[in-house]
């Protein structure tokens, strides 16, 4: 079979699979109707790029939301959304480096977290994962926060990361799992985004991991190359950086781009 | 004349188109995995983790479903009572709910804040999380379609067979398990290969009620999501080898059937 | 040996069904009526598959039913023979295997064996082990008859058991059921809305109309006294017992028990009941005919007997070396002047006599 036809048949594929996981937000503005500016961007951006959305000038805004190696996935079968905004820059650099898409940008940072429900919790810190009993979640490897979390386990010696690791009861596929088992009270404590902690409304509390283990969480955008709407995807990156984009951002616990 | 010339190729065109598009995906998967990449995919102990964990919950939620269904539909069948058309369209709503929702569902009856689920993780049994929980999702999704089919057959069953049975000095539950079941038995084996597929391939409310971790909770559908985004020939490998599978057991269960419906019963 | 006896009061659909009947042991009553009359439903009522409103059901010193009481045992404690009308023979047992199904009381290992014998005396030797899809109707009649007697039963209820039949079939299969009845020593009712079946296969023939027992008595008595004009209809045929033999011209020639000799075009020989309607009778003065019988006609004298009027129609029960019932009108009763103890030829077409083998 040639290439082409069976990048499509896998792209049938693809897409019913990743239907299930992903969901897809309508963010709509004032603006010309102009063609829509199509958006994948990791789950953690949910509340800050919705916010932004809707202040977005430049036309109606669909946002596409799912773990940040899932959407890499769906880009290189072919799907192509005008902007691809990771939870890393690994991502973003492997398309880059595949010729799928422009050289990316860093745009915002994020802090990882240890959550744990705001009331009633047995956790206190990094040390109390390890205990008999707790339970957490966490991301599964590959999705970004899973990946910083694996980082922050590989620092701590290797019979508490083990410790750690037996107690972990999910691997979800993208941050939102992590904070939906722990807002349902499911498990003792699980590794989110900072933003995450703020976006959930009070009902969790993030204890702030030692300095020697924070990851650097650093997040990059790509415009998709040859995307439907390139001027419109411009226009959202730019104001991502440094416009209503970047507010929203900041609004909801996103810390500033590294160098500004 | 005219209206009967195109009818007919009308109908063989939609049934081709049918059978084309729900055909393709399936034929894909096979074209784009070699026999050597399924075969390493058996040689991956999560993936063979993730498969003997699919079967042996599957198996168990659907034994559940028939033990419990089939007594429930018997009675749905046979006897007509007040709200009888409530009670019928109350088990079949799970069969339109969408998977998500009734992962939330779950989560709301028994997860840890759940309407059931709290009083039970006050008595320190935390049903979220664990083997028990694939189980029951898998259990809550299948049902409705046993209990469907074995309605139905059960319904189709002639009267006089079951008043016979009574009238040769046979009671109720003899009557039930001496000649209801028999005579619905292609029904209910048709049910239970539907309630076991669907059971092979739920996703949606597995992952948020029972989440994911390798030889507890992720089964097959779960790995393959998995994989998907990091190693895709791997989440083609798994695909295959539920396909095969479920394939495997659909066809086994339509042999049982057909072979001989008598002979899956010994005579007394 | 005990008899059955059956009262019920309850509305089946539009109709109110009232009934009060009596079958002493021994005995068959056919019960006869249109569709809907709640004919199958007292047999229902009788064997527990009904509970009437009010109701008493006692078979012997045995109480199966009284509603005043709060007495009103299952199905299966209730020790009836039923036979239904398309015989509900269990699709995934064999022949034999549906009979062993009516002898769970007695030790497993005599089952086969005994279910066997039963249905070699029905003469299903060669189908015993066949399932009930590929026996014929026939065949399956005599399973399910078998079925229902190897139950030993106290009360044998059959309800339309020939009507799934076709027409030949079912002429060998009411004499077959009649020889088996003659047998039997228990109470049997049998429901079917065929008058001459009844007449064949009953000891006594009810009829029910709407509900309601609307007569009783042998079938010569209903065809002859009509209570109703409903009865008129339904008790059609005049039955006459003979043997038979073919006449030469094409025609057979029935001897009748009595020694008369009669017609008919039918082509059938050996025992046999000739059968004709009232009212393709003919009653003339006797005398008033003279000259040689001719084939196409048959004559028997008789004597009036009894005269009943029921709207604009008159049965004549005539009495001779056969017992006849002719229909005639009113004007033909007044014009002849015809009253008990009148002396009558009745005559009727070969062509009317139906000839049914015995």
């Amino acid at each position: 079979m040639t290439r082409p036809s069976r990048r499509c048949l896998v792209l049938l594929g693809a897409t019913l699979v990743a239907a299930c996981g992903a969901d897809e937000e309508p963010a709509s503005s004032g603006g010309s109707a102009s063609k829509p500016v199509v958006v994948s961007a990791a789950t953690s951006l949910k509340k800050a790029l919705a916010a932004y959305g809707e202040q977005f000038e430049g036309g109606t805004v669909r946002l596409s939301f799912a773990g940040s190696d899932e959407l890499a996935a769906q880009i290189r079968q072919g799907i192509k959304p005008d902007v691809f905004a990771a939870a890393n820059t690994e991502l973003p650099d492997a398309l880059f480096a595949e010729g799928l898409v422009d050289k990316p940008v860093s745009f915002t940072t994020n802090e990882l977290v240890l959550a744990v429900p705001e009331q009633g919790g047995t956790v206190d810190s990094v040390d109390d994962l390890g205990a008999e009993g707790t339970t957490l979640a966490i991301g599964a490897e590959g999705v970004p926060v899973g990946d910083y979390t694996r980082t922050v386990l590989d620092r701590l010696p290797a019979a508490q990361s083990k410790a750690i690791l037996a107690n972990v009861r999910s691997n979800e596929p993208d941050v939102g799992g992590v904070v939906g088992k722990l807002t349902q009270g499911a498990v003792d404590a699980g590794f989110v985004y900072r933003s995450d902690v703020e976006g959930a409304g009070g009902r969790l509390r993030p204890i702030e991991l030692p300095d020697r283990l924070k990851p650097t969480v650093e997040y990059g955008v790509a415009l998709v190359k040859r995307a439907p709407n390139p001027a419109g995807g411009r226009a959202f990156v730019t104001g991502l950086l440094d416009g209503a984009g970047a507010r929203a951002l900041s609004d909801n616990g996103f810390g500033s781009p590294p160098g500004r | 004349m005219t209206q009967a010339r195109w009818f007919g190729p009308l109908l063989f065109t939609a049934l081709v188109t049918a059978l084309l598009f729900l055909i393709l995906p399936v034929v894909a998967i096979f074209v784009d995995t070699g026999p050597g990449e399924l075969l390493a995919t058996l040689d991956d102990p999560a993936a063979v983790d993730a498969l003997t964990l699919s079967l042996w919950t599957s198996a168990l939620a659907v034994a559940i479903i028939v033990v419990v269904g089939t007594p429930a539909a018997y009675l749905l069948a046979t006897r007509s009572f007040r709200g009888r058309s409530v009670v019928i369209t109350l088990i079949e709503l799970p069969l339109v709910l969408p998977p998500a929702v009734a992962g939330i569902g779950l989560l709301a009856a028994l997860g840890p804040n759940g309407l059931i689920g709290d009083s039970l993780d006050d008595a320190g049994v935390r049903v979220v999380l664990t083997t028990a929980s694939v189980v029951l999702a898998l259990t809550f999704v299948a049902a409705p379609f046993y209990l469907r089919q074995a309605e139905a057959a059960f319904s189709a069953l002639d009267r006089t067979w079951l008043e016979a049975s009574r009238t040769l000095g046979a009671g109720e539950a003899t009557t039930f398990a001496q000649v209801a079941i028999p005579a619905a038995l292609p029904g209910l084996i048709a049910g239970l290969a539907l309630a076991w597929g669907r059971a092979l391939g739920e996703f949606g409310a597995t992952l948020m009620f029972a989440g994911s971790f390798r030889g507890v909770t992720q089964t097959v559908p779960l790995a393959i999501y998995e994989r998907f985004a990091t190693d895709f020939t791997a989440a083609l490998g798994l695909s295959a080898v539920l396909v095969a599978v479920s394939a495997a057991i659909l066809l086994t269960v339509k042999l049982a059937t057909h072979a001989s419906p008598a002979r899956v019963l010994a005579p007394r | 040996m005990s008899s059955l006896r059956v009262e019920a009061a309850t509305d089946l659909g539009p109709i109110r069904l009232e009934l009060d009947l009596t079958v002493a042991a021994g005995r068959c009553l056919a019960v006869v009526g249109a569709s809907g009359a709640g004919k199958s439903s007292t047999l229902r009522i009788a064997a527990g598959l009904l509970r009437p409103r009010a109701g008493r059901v006692v078979c012997g010193d045995a109480t199966w039913l009284d509603t005043e009481r709060g007495i009103n045992r299952r199905p299966e404690e209730r020790r009836c023979g039923y036979v239904f009308q398309d015989y509900a023979l269990f699709p995934h047992r064999r022949a034999w295997q549906n009979v062993a199904y009516a002898l769970r009381d007695r030790p497993r290992e005599h089952r086969e064996a005994e279910a066997r014998g039963w249905l070699s005396r029905f003469g299903l030797d060669a189908v015993a082990d066949a399932r009930p899809a590929t026996l014929s109707g026939g065949e399956r009649q005599r399973v399910a008859l078998a079925r229902a007697l190897a139950r030993r039963p106290d009360v044998l209820l059959l309800d339309e058991p020939l009507s799934a039949l076709d027409a030949t079939t079912r002429a060998g299969a009411e004499r077959e059921l009649a020889e088996v009845l003659a047998q039997t020593e228990i109470p049997v009712v049998l429901v079917t809305h065929d008058f001459t079946q009844a007449a064949l296969i009953g000891d006594e023939v009810a009829v029910i109309d709407s509900g309601r027992l609307v007569q009783r008595g042998s079938a010569s008595e209903l065809a002859a006294r009509p209570a109703t004009a409903f009865v008129a209809d339904f008790t059609g045929a005049v039955i006459l017992r003979g043997t038979a033999a073919p006449a030469g011209d094409g025609t057979t020639e029935v001897t009748l028990a009595g020694g008369d000799r009669i017609r008919s075009t039918d082509t059938v020989q050996g025992p046999v009941a000739a059968t004709v309607f009232p009212w393709e009778i003919t009653v003339e003065p006797a005398g008033a005919w003279a000259g040689a019988p001719r084939s196409a006609q048959n004559r028997l004298d008789a004597e009036i007997l009894s005269v009943t009027t029921i709207g604009g129609r008159v049965r004549l029960g005539l009495t001779g070396a056969e017992r006849l019932t002719a229909e005639v009108s009113t004007t033909a009763v007044a014009h002849l002047d015809l009253r008990p103890g009148t002396a009558v030829a009745a005559t009727w077409k070969a062509a009317a006599t139906r000839l049914i083998a015995v």
